[in-house]
């Protein structure tokens, strides 16, 4: 967050360990005081004011056109080492519903980080103020960082951050009506659905069934042949070119079983004399 | 006769010409003719195609129906009533088709369990499964397709190499029982149950295709694949290679060779009209092929155009992300004119691209032409994943090629047992149903060997090299034994105490003529072809890269080639020797006798 200062505060430049703050007069290019919360700014101006701090140390505006800029990217710039970036894709998840993504967006989305840190570490005191936001771009992506709720200048690990992300992974998707795939923190790997593992695979159901109906259906027509041979026996008296009478004497395929054939009564000249 | 008057007959002669059509109309029509279409030149394919059938399909197909309706016996019989020596001719049909009866039914089986998963809320093939510690996919999955995994590794579990064996994959060797039991119920009864079955084997496919047709057509992009598709491109026609493969297509299309017609026709009354019968199953074949290609097509073109249009999203999106560009600014259509723009006005971002960059080229997509099960399970079930309400189109895809295949199984089959059943010292020891449920058996036993994890290499060995050369050296003795040993003045007099009519001048020239010239200059290709080709390779599924790799047999592989084209092809003069030998031993026995006699 940044903090801009009264316009005739004294040039001052205060420094305490790596936070630098500058101030000039109303009529040059003012610069912005870095701040990660606007108490503890107060209390800086308050004390760069009463000349309360023994390490306030004069210097020349110009230098604050050169340092200001890499002030601000201090804490959260582009390939931070403890900052992730967000790539949403408002257009691809929603369509035509899709809304705007303004400053009010964006600090719904502070808010959120901020629950999500809340409920990872279980401390009430992360608030908005702990997530800073940085590189927009209009492909609607930028760089986040957290810092601490105790010290504004110091930053939580990466790996807390992505631990805090994944467990509220569900719950940031939602509020935002997206999915993993649009709402992407690149370096946090989505986790995947477990995959449902039924006691019987679907497949053997179906495959059950299908050969139970086949093996009724042999069993059924061996068992209704085998009767009707059974009948024909029990009931066969005349003998006859019946020709269910073949079939019960196993002449399906067309040779006779019962005697031996006459060869005097066919004529060869069929067969290839050698 | 007495001896034939029992034999098992069609009901009627509309149950002979489905079975015909059941058996020709197989899986061939949908997976190899599409793609030879493809590779050359489109419509023009169907010059050299529609030739080849008038020169060598029709009257070969009309000799066999001939000689099966005349003779009344399987193949076996039937060759050696037409020429005792050449009765090994049936012997190697019955051979080869034990080998097509071994391997063929293992594709049923990979239809079978296709099926039997499409019953999920998520088709297994649509996504990557995720892996053990939930961070990703798996990565065999991530190097190649969600498609080509499921099929290698979930239902082949294939191994390395043809060498490394590994376990039965239990869930292939169940719908491999499956399929054989179906294949015992259609022929338990012989004729009288297969002529039921093939009214629906014959006539429920084309239902299927036309239901997918009008979806094809209708599909996003479908009309890119068939455009692509007739497009002719007449300058394939001086390749020979169209030529030979045009020939091959329409003799292994129409089955012959492998005794099923002649045990098909030699069910049929003595009279029946074989000839009328003959060119409508021909036809109706390669209407088929026709119409499958258009439906594959429609497909293929709504495939690639997906692929697409996916690889324009993602560089669309790697090009945003990279940008940092607002998402509304660059859509599908003016990727490319932003890629340029991108690149002229920051270049050295856009040089940190890199390879990310893809080129997306919908003729590329287009001509990924490719046969076979590589085709039939992989590339389709990847365009129905996409298709809306995809389970029910998975199903209705994978009923009609278990109905192809279970269709060409039955003629493959009752090629193997008609023959055996027509042995007297066969049928006299056990009725035709113990018959049919050992040959079963027996065939189930040994597929059990194709679905081990090697199992899928040594399938596509009796695929490539089972059937193909020993059928042409078999139906080129057939076509010679036939027209010059038996005589074509007596095939005539046959055909005539059959119809009624004379042959026709148009089969008298093919018969005599023009398909043995044809025949023998296929033959001398192949050999050339074989001799030419090198050691013989394959194609080896490679896990760590994802994709399959040319990899040459070992020596004991392509010793067992050696024994499968060997196996069929000796039974020929084997056969002749044997019969030459017996027929000597038995003159000169009889020479013995009459000495004996007159001298006593």
């Amino acid at each position: 967050m940044l903090y801009r200062p009264k316009a005739d505060t004294i040039r001052r430049r205060w420094q305490n360990n790596s936070h630098i703050c500058f101030f000039t007069k109303p009529e040059s290019n003012l610069c912005w005081v870095k701040c990660t919360k606007r108490i503890a700014c107060n209390k800086q101006l308050h004390d760069l004011q009463h000349g309360q701090e023994g390490m306030l140390v004069w210097v020349l505006f110009l230098l604050c056109q050169g340092v200001a800029p890499a002030l601000t990217q201090d804490l959260c710039q582009r390939d931070a080492p403890n900052g992730y970036k967000v790539r949403i894709s408002l257009k691809t998840a929603l369509g035509e519903d899709a809304y705007e993504w303004n400053q009010s967006e964006m600090f719904f989305f502070r808010a959120t980080m901020a629950f999500a840190m809340r409920r990872h570490f279980q401390m009430e005191t992360y608030n908005v103020d702990n997530i800073i936001l940085c590189v927009q771009t209009s492909r609607v992506s930028f760089w986040f960082v957290v810092t601490s709720p105790d010290n504004a200048t110091m930053l939580i690990p990466k790996a807390d951050v992505e631990k805090a992300v994944r467990m509220a992974r569900h719950r940031i998707n939602n509020a935002f009506l997206l999915s993993d795939r649009t709402l992407e923190f690149l370096g946090i790997h989505p986790t995947l659905a477990a995959p449902v593992n039924p006691d019987t695979p679907p497949w053997l159901i179906v495959f059950g069934v299908v050969i139970g109906a086949v093996c009724a259906g042999i069993i059924a027509l061996l068992v209704s042949s085998l009767l009707q041979k059974r009948r024909k026996e029990k009931g066969m008296t005349e003998d006859g070119q019946d020709e269910e009478d073949m079939q019960v004497k196993g002449v399906e395929n067309g040779i006779n079983l019962d005697g031996t054939y006459n060869r005097g009564f066919t004529d060869d000249d069929r067969f290839t004399k050698l | 006769m007495g001896k034939d008057a029992a034999r098992a007959e069609w009901d009627n002669p509309m149950q002979f010409v489905l079975a015909c059509v059941s058996y020709a109309v197989g899986l061939g029509n949908v997976w190899r003719f599409p793609y030879l279409c493809q590779m050359h030149g489109g419509g023009g394919f169907l010059i050299p195609y529609m030739l080849m059938l008038v020169l060598l399909g029709v009257p070969l197909f009309y000799m066999e129906l001939a000689i099966g309706q005349k003779m009344r016996l399987g193949s076996i019989g039937a060759w050696r009533a037409i020429s005792p020596y050449l009765g090994g001719v049936g012997l190697a049909s019955v051979v080869t088709s034990m080998y097509l009866c071994l391997y063929y039914n293992v594709i049923n089986a990979w239809s079978f369990w296709y099926l039997f998963h499409s019953f999920q809320s998520v088709l297994p093939w649509a996504e990557c499964p995720v892996n053990s510690n939930l961070t990703g996919h798996v990565e065999e999955c991530e190097r190649a397709t969600p498609t080509q995994y499921f099929f290698y590794r979930e239902t082949l579990d294939i191994s390395g190499s043809i060498e490394e064996n590994g376990g039965i994959h239990m869930g292939q060797a169940l719908c491999l029982l499956l399929a054989w039991i179906i294949v015992y119920l259609f022929i338990v009864k012989g004729v009288k149950s297969t002529g039921k079955v093939v009214y629906f084997t014959a006539t429920f496919p084309y239902l299927v295709l036309i239901i997918y047709l009008i979806r094809g057509v209708t599909l996003h992009g479908a009309i890119n694949g068939v455009k692509y598709m007739f497009t002719p491109k007449m300058e394939q026609l001086a390749n020979p290679t169209t030529w030979i493969n045009a020939a091959t297509q329409v003799f292994f299309s129409l089955g012959l060779g492998f005794g099923s017609l002649i045990a098909f026709a030699s069910y049929n009354q003595y009279n029946n009209n074989f000839e009328k019968q003959a060119i409508v199953v021909s036809m109706v074949n390669s209407s088929t092929s026709i119409f499958a290609s258009i439906v594959t097509f429609s497909i293929y073109g709504f495939k690639a155009t997906f692929n697409y249009e996916s690889c324009l999203e993602r560089v669309r999106l790697l090009l945003l992300n990279t940008f940092d560009l607002a998402e509304d600014t660059i859509s599908l259509e003016n990727v490319n004119h932003w890629i340029a723009e991108l690149n002229r006005t920051q270049p050295e971002q856009f040089a940190s691209l890199g390879g990310r960059l893809e080129t997306c080229d919908l003729e590329a997509e287009l001509d990924t032409a490719v046969e076979g099960t590589g085709l039939a399970f992989i590339v389709y079930s990847e365009a129905i994943k996409n298709m809306p309400v995809s389970q029910l189109w998975s199903v209705l895809y994978f009923i009609m090629l278990l109905l192809l295949g279970m269709g060409s199984m039955l003629g493959n089959v009752i090629a193997v047992i008609t023959p055996l059943s027509d042995l007297k010292f066969i049928s006299h020891y056990m009725s035709t149903k113990t018959l049919n449920g050992l040959v079963c058996l027996f065939c189930l036993l040994l597929g059990l060997g194709f679905t081990t994890r090697s199992g899928n290499y040594w399938f596509t060995m009796f695929n490539d090299y089972g059937a193909t050369f020993s059928l042409l050296f078999i139906v080129l003795i057939e076509v010679i034994t036939v027209c010059y040993i038996y005589g074509i003045k007596r095939f005539e007099k046959d055909v005539k105490d059959m119809l009624g009519h004379r042959l026709n001048w148009y089969w008298k020239i093919m018969l005599a003529g023009v398909s043995p010239i044809l025949l023998i200059a296929l033959f001398i290709f192949y050999i050339v072809n074989y001799i030419q080709g090198g050691t013989p390779t394959y194609q080896a599924w490679n896990k760590e890269l994802g994709k399959s790799v040319v990899t040459e047999y070992p020596p004991y592989a392509q010793a067992f080639i050696g024994l499968l084209l060997a196996s069929s092809v000796c039974c020929i003069p084997l056969t002749a020797l044997y019969t030459y030998c017996k027929k000597r031993n038995l003159a000169s026995g009889k020479r013995e006798r009459t000495v004996s006699t007159v001298s006593a």
